[in-house]
């Protein structure tokens, strides 16, 4: 029972940050209608700013650790959501009447202009990232919280919420559901579409960014390549999730992260991507949309 | 890390300009007509002798890579200071797999096919030591590698020689040390299955512990590359072992350790050589004090040729030789041994010189290579403690 | 800005010689069109005549071929659509296009987007002038549905109201733009007769409250007769007629055309 407990503490710590990038996927393919496979290696971008501004902002603030923290992941955010922009404005805006294809592969090639300009930057070797200690929160019988794990839940919720503030209670997040149900009549409702998608791309960053940082602390190993595989899975979240949705997207994270984490326990530990992969593909035979999805025939 | 990557840079230009000026130098020496002539495959041109060496410059075991290719630049760099082998400078041509899976092979085939290289140095880890062997088999180009300790790797022909002990022995002497040292006899394995070299050693390990009286508790498994080490810890903790064998790299052991401490599992790690990097400590922090590897050599032996060599290797990089670079080190100069004692740079004189060689004292130990083209030395227990690297105990069997 | 007074001789919108060609295919051929402050015109024609088309042009969907149109005394030719829309042009669809998944509150509240100063970080430090702005936007919102009966549908999702009331929330989404141009595509298209009758009401309701002009395209002879001052014909692209109702009705052109148009559509009929 404890084991069980346990494994479902650290499932819901990989899942939260999974669905934090999950939703940066699933806002952008809300508006553009396509998958932006950069995004994963925003992430990986949100820890090397965190890596490389830890040591100075701790510095700054050297008796309060946690605001330092907090002023890290707001510098990855912030920096992260220009990259965001940057990129939605340089790469995939000229090419907005495009197939959808050609951005797909546009969106492939600024994901390995990323990777490799990472490795030019900042090293192909893995880096150690330092930023809060980790302490032990022993809970009843043997159960263990980390403090990192705590970091990731707290941040989780209070980022989801904030999300669910912004699209449901300010005038830029109704344009952006305006804007995913339908660009033309959004268009001539006054929205401008550009800013719109610019918002849509800096937010998805942010919470990659704060993905990074999150997913740093607790495996303190990153590289310019760390973004490939939880960016990854990240995708699948979203689509498992109903892609598009926002709910969806952070049910989908905590999903793969808790099977995923089931599955490593047992002796079957190597295999549990396959394993999780496999499952999903279980579930969109059933739920083709995935799970909190609505099938929407797109009307152009 | 950025003065690292820049101080690794500018050494290896440093490195580049001062033998493009050796070689540059000696050109006039060049009328030697027994050298020459003698030069046969491959090398005839040159007053210079070309070695090739691949290694994981950058990447997950970057620092591997870079300590072993360090050492091995110093002794070429010493060899060519006291006149080279056969009257010739080594030249020693370098490349870079990025710890990548399926670059060795390309890079040592262009070495041996386009730079004409008398020899081939490389690699640390296993996985990548077997990509390349079965190229330098068939070209009869020797190949050394330095620290690959998976048997398979010298199975691979007979050109095929290494001067590190083997993980059958390393096993047997971790299960050793778990059993006397630790006192334990409940022992959890976590293996990395994309590591031959980890999958290997973990078996020789489970052999000998098994044999002794002891019980594997718990065998988890891992990829290389992987973070997140809550679940398979998790059941581990619930298997209550005494003691965790971690037979991987040090980037996983390191996040290993810190996210078993953060589970509360408070029994000690060990591991074998392949923990051994500054970057262990660096990522697993405080929680990889009281854990324990083996390796190769320590820095903390006072026999002369290991503390003139640790003299030469700080002042020249500025830090302390780690086992990778005494290997690399060492392997370059048995392979100058061997040179100098078959008299020429035929590939098949080389290797029979290789395969005589008895009784080198390197920096990691008195080396002969056995029947097998392997090398039998004793091996050297070492903890973390104060976030250093100390010496424990000198183990063999 | 000041605008000079309405003065029906210089119009609000005015399409001048204005062709819209895709390809081979000419849709809209040398269209003149006036709409005078505060009035009521209609744009009939046959199926497939342009209508719509010329709907696409003056709302920035489509740039025309040729010719020239200007709201306002500026030209909007080459302007994005959020861009006239934010001039004063607002307009529902012929197919309705609501945002389906959210609430009937929202959909309006998605169209008052250009009169709200606040932005993202104002909403986020939710200071008192966003609270006071977002309490002021929810009044004015409420008070329109109110005013459309759509009042009580608050919270439920647009794509959940019965087909009449989603024809009145594409209205009433399009009026929170404020504009001063109003262009309804085919509003009475899927109505029963009592619905039309108001509809007719309801067209001359807003035009007179909030003092706008309105373009209507409508298939439905009865409602376009029945509420427009003055009636342009579209056949083929091409304008054949102009007047009022009257003059329209009694146009030989126009009888044609939609007799043409009867015989068009009689054999699809026949056949089903």
């Amino acid at each position: 029972m404890t084991e069980f407990l346990q494994q479902l503490i650290n499932g819901l710590s990989l899942g939260a940050i999974y669905a934090l990038i999950a939703l940066g996927y699933t806002m952008v393919y809300g508006v553009l209608r396509f998958i932006n496979f950069a995004h994963s290696d925003v992430f990986m971008v949100g820890a090397f700013v965190g890596y490389y501004s830890g040591p100075k902002v701790l510095q700054m603030f050297p008796n309060w650790p946690i605001v330092a923290g907090l002023c890290v992941l707001a510098l990855a955010m912030a920096v992260c959501a220009a990259l965001g922009i940057i990129i939605e404005r340089l790469a995939y805006r000229p090419l907005r009447d495009r197939s959808k294809l050609t951005v797909l592969i546009t969106a492939i090639g600024v994901s390995l202009f990323l990777e490799y300009a990472g490795q030019r930057l900042f090293g192909a070797d893995p880096k150690s990232f330092k930023l809060l200690p980790s302490q032990n929160i022993p809970l009843f019988g043997g159960l263990v919280f980390s403090s990192n794990q705590l970091i990731v839940f707290v941040l989780t919720v209070v980022l989801l919420i904030g999300l669910r503030f912004i699209v449901f209670n300010t005038k830029i997040g109704t344009a952006m559901r305006a804007v995913s149900f339908n660009h033309h009549a959004a268009a001539l409702m006054g929205i401008n579409i550009d800013v719109v998608i610019s918002f849509t791309f800096g937010l998805g960053s942010a919470l990659a960014a704060a993905g990074g940082i999150l997913y740093a602390q607790n495996y303190p190993s990153i590289d310019p390549l760390m973004g490939v595989l939880p960016g990854l899975k990240a995708f699948v979240a979203a689509v498992l999730g109903g892609i598009g949705n926002i709910p969806g997207a952070a049910l989908g994270g905590l999903t793969i992260g808790i099977i995923e984490t089931f599955v490593s326990g047992t002796r079957w530990s190597t295999y549990r991507d396959a394993i999780a992969f496999a499952i999903l593909i279980l579930i969109l035979l059933f739920k083709p949309s995935g799970l909190l999805g609505t099938s929407q025939t797109e009307k152009v | 890390m950025k003065e690292r990557w820049n101080f690794w840079t500018s050494r290896a230009l440093l490195i580049l300009a001062v033998a493009g000026l050796l070689t540059g130098c000696n050109k006039p020496q060049s009328p030697d007509p027994s050298a020459g002539g003698a030069g046969g495959a491959g090398v005839a041109t040159d007053n210079v002798i070309k070695v090739g060496e691949y290694a994981s410059l950058t990447g997950t075991e970057a620092t591997f890579g870079q300590s072993s290719h360090n050492g091995t630049a110093l002794a070429i760099d010493e060899i060519n200071a006291a006149g080279g082998v056969l009257g010739k400078q080594i030249k020693l041509l370098y490349e870079d797999n990025q710890s990548k899976a399926g670059e060795s092979a390309a890079i040592v085939l262009k070495l041996i096919s386009r730079d004409k290289v008398a020899a081939v140095l490389g690699e640390v880890a296993s996985g990548r030591s077997l990509e390349a062997a079965p190229i330098c088999q068939q070209n009869k180009v020797p190949m050394i590698s330095p620290s690959s300790t998976n048997p398979e790797v010298t199975k691979r022909g007979e050109y095929i020689f290494r001067i590190c002990f083997l993980d059958s022995f390393q096993g047997a002497v971790l299960a050793r040390f778990a059993k006397e040292t630790l006192k334990a006899t409940r022992v959890a394995i976590l293996t990395d299955v994309r590591q031959p070299y980890s999958v290997g050693l973990a078996e020789f390990f489970r052999q000998r512990f098994v044999q002794d009286g002891g019980a594997v508790v718990a065998e988890q498994k891992y990829s290389g590359g992987d973070k997140d080490f809550n679940a398979v810890l998790t059941a581990t903790k619930a298997a209550d072992p005494q003691a965790i064998f971690v037979p991987g790299y040090y980037t996983e052991a390191g996040l290993i350790a810190r996210q078993a401490r953060q589970l509360g599992i408070n029994v000690p790690l060990f591991g074998g050589d392949g923990w051994e990097s500054p970057k262990l400590i660096e990522i697993g922090g405080a929680a990889v004090e009281g854990t324990y590897y083996s390796t190769h050599y320590s820095p903390e032996d006072q026999s002369p040729v290991v503390q003139n060599f640790v003299k030469k290797y700080q002042e020249r990089y500025k830090e302390t030789p780690d086992a990778m670079a005494a290997l690399g080190y060492d392997s370059a100069m048995v392979l100058a041994d061997a040179i100098k004692r078959a008299g020429s740079t035929e590939g098949p004189k080389i290797r029979d010189a290789l395969a005589a060689t008895k009784d080198f004292h390197g920096v990691t130990g008195r080396t002969m290579i056995d029947a097998e083209r392997n090398a039998s030395k004793p091996a050297v227990m070492v903890t973390i403690k104060d976030g250093k690297f100390k010496y424990v105990e000198t183990l063999s069997l | 800005m000041t605008l000079p007074a309405p003065n029906s001789s210089d119009p609000l919108l005015d399409v001048a010689r204005c062709t819209m060609r895709f390809g081979g295919l000419t849709a809209v051929s040398d269209l003149n069109l006036q709409v005078g402050a505060n009035d009521l015109i209609g744009l009939i024609g046959p199926n497939g005549a342009g209508k719509t088309t010329v709907f696409n042009i003056i709302t920035g969907v489509y740039q025309p071929t040729e010719g020239a149109i200007s709201f306002g005394h500026q030209s909007i030719i080459g302007l994005r659509p959020n861009i006239i829309a934010t001039k004063g042009i607002a307009r529902t669809f012929q197919n309705i296009r609501l945002f389906p998944s959210m609430t009937v509150y929202d959909n309006v509240r998605a169209a008052f987007h250009l009169h709200v100063a606040s932005g993202l970080s104002h909403a986020l430090w939710r200071g008192r002038s966003f609270h006071a702005e977002e309490k002021s936007v929810e009044e004015q919102v409420m008070e329109m549905l109110d005013l459309f009966n759509l009042g009580r549908f608050r919270n439920a999702m647009a794509k959940s109201l019965p087909y009449g009331s989603q024809r009145r929330l594409e209205i009433v989404r399009a009026l929170a733009t404020r504009p001063k141009l109003l262009l309804l595509d085919e509003p009475a298209a899927g109505m029963n007769p009592t619905e039309k009758v108001e509809l007719m009401k309801l067209i001359q309701f807003i035009k007179d409250k909030y003092r706008i002009s309105v373009l209507l395209v409508e298939h439905d002879m009865q409602v376009v007769m029945g509420i427009c001052e003055r009636i342009t014909v579209l056949d083929y692209g091409i304008k054949i007629a102009e007047g009022t109702p009257e003059q329209v009705r009694s146009d030989r052109k126009v009888i044609e055309a939609y007799l043409g148009e009867d015989h068009r559509e009689a054999k699809p009929s026949a056949k089903q």
